[in-house]
């Protein structure tokens, strides 16, 4: 057997090879974290925002313990290059998430790149941010469609005291 | 006279916060005594309990052994509570005490054909890896000059004894360095006499660095990647080995939030578990 056959085949692999090697990787990432704290919302290959993805969730976490937390700070300067984000971080995304407990980071598909690459892209974003919100790719409910006739029906003859007459009575 | 006695001791008693409840039974006890000897049972004493005040309970050591904390993955966790289901029903069995990398253990195994007769062998653990019931823990010693490695599975019905002689830490998580460390290191006599250490408190770190035999090594450990702190490598290494060793540093990874593993959740609920089960 080719005894290198475990470093050929990528099975349970948990990262994606980004850049020009695995310091790049990182170095990539940290410029896309710090842009995603300073703006909240960033759109970017698919590839990138999902392994961004991971480090701005556990940032979230570390950034919840404190700034007192020796080690939440030393991961906060090292992943933050702008230095003015550090107290963004710990003052600002910290106590917004403090309720919630994981997905604090949303991700969503956006037709692709209008170059040459037609490159998938996607946007990033921190919950509860105050930009407006992204037009989803989702259709809407359609009010008029039968199964949801058929549930507002239930919901009406569920809830007491509704003074509307049932259609067609 | 006794009676008095008896009768004073038992006030004593309950002085002591009996209450007058005991007071009556003693008394009971007297009357029935001197009338029937043989009906009324000897009640021993109370053995005292003796209750550590000095220590806190987060003080005490809590120990989950590492086979017991599964790696992160995406099995079923159906998987992981049958498998702790049949170790702690082994566990019942077989006493497997708590012992670290760097511990002296003494294995009892049953050979493999005849199941009455049983080889003892002494040795340093260095490595324990394995998950669940194919746990495994790998055990050194120098016999006659040759260095001998056995590893043994920890739930393995073979095993009969799995005694620690020496309860201690080392620097390091894996100790295979031994191998090309000097003999000496590695020799521990099958008959030494268990050392014993005090319960409860901090398991002994042994600070010990470990003298090599000249180079080649079975592996460069020098290097970063396997993180040894128990070697002396002022006396066997050069600066300029030192500094060409370095060149292979990925300081990166430290800040590599995605490898962090925090299993003091996992750890509380398999201890309550293991507590509730074997004790």
């Amino acid at each position: 057997m080719h005894l290198t056959a475990q470093l050929l085949i990528s099975h349970g692999r948990m990262y994606r090879r980004m850049g020009l090697g695995p310091r790049s990787r990182i170095d990539m990432l940290r410029c896309l974290l710090t842009a995603l704290v300073r703006h909240e919302r960033i759109e970017t290959t698919l590839a990138r925002a999902d392994e961004m993805r991971g480090y701005a969730e556990k940032l979230v976490e570390h950034a919840k313990r404190g700034d007192t937390d020796s080690r939440s700070m030393e991961l906060a300067d090292f992943w933050l290059t702008e230095k003015d984000l550090i107290p963004k971080l710990f003052q600002v995304l910290a106590p917004r998430f403090r309720d919630r407990s994981g997905n604090y980071v949303r991700m969503q598909e956006v037709p692709n790149r209008d170059r040459a690459d037609r490159a998938r892209l996607a946007v990033i974003e921190y919950r509860g941010n105050p930009l407006p919100p992204l037009p989803s790719s989702r259709p809407a409910q359609n009010p008029n469609s039968l199964v949801n006739q058929l549930l507002e029906g239930w919901r009406r003859d569920a809830a007491p005291g509704q003074p509307q007459a049932p259609n067609g009575a | 006279m006794i009676i008095g006695k008896m009768a004073a001791a038992a006030v004593g008693f309950r002085s002591r916060g009996g209450g007058p409840g005991l007071l009556i039974s003693s008394i009971r006890c007297l009357n029935s005594s001197a009338s029937d000897d043989k009906s009324s049972k000897f009640q021993p004493p109370l053995k005292p309990v003796i209750v550590d005040k000095t220590q806190s309970t987060t003080s005490q050591r809590r120990f989950v052994s590492p086979e017991f904390i599964m790696r992160r993955g995406r099995t079923n966790p159906l998987k992981f509570i049958m498998e702790r289901k049949d170790m702690i029903q082994r566990r019942k069995l077989l006493n497997i005490p708590e012992f670290y990398v760097g511990s002296i253990l003494a294995v009892t195994m049953a050979e493999p054909g005849d199941n009455s007769k049983a080889n003892r062998f002494v040795g340093i653990c260095t490595q324990r890896s394995g998950q669940g019931l194919g746990a495994n823990f790998v055990l050194r010693n120098i016999i006659d000059g040759q260095g001998v490695e056995i590893c043994y599975d920890m739930y393995s019905p073979q095993i009969h004894q799995i005694e620690v002689l020496k309860m201690e830490k080392r620097l390091d998580d894996n100790l295979m360095y031994l191998r090309d460390a000097r003999p000496e290191y590695s020799t521990f006599d099958f008959n030494m006499k268990p050392v014993p250490n005090s319960a409860g408190s901090e398991v002994p770190v042994n600070l010990l660095k470990v003298k090599m035999k000249p180079k080649p090594w079975s592996k460069r450990w020098e290097r970063p990647q396997f993180n040894v702190q128990g070697i002396r490598f002022d006396l066997c290494l050069t600066e300029e080995q030192m500094e060409k060793a370095k060149k292979f540093d990925k300081p990166w990874l430290k800040y590599d939030m995605q490898r962090e593993y925090d299993t003091s959740k996992i750890k509380e609920s398999i201890e309550r578990e293991l507590q509730k089960e074997l004790s």
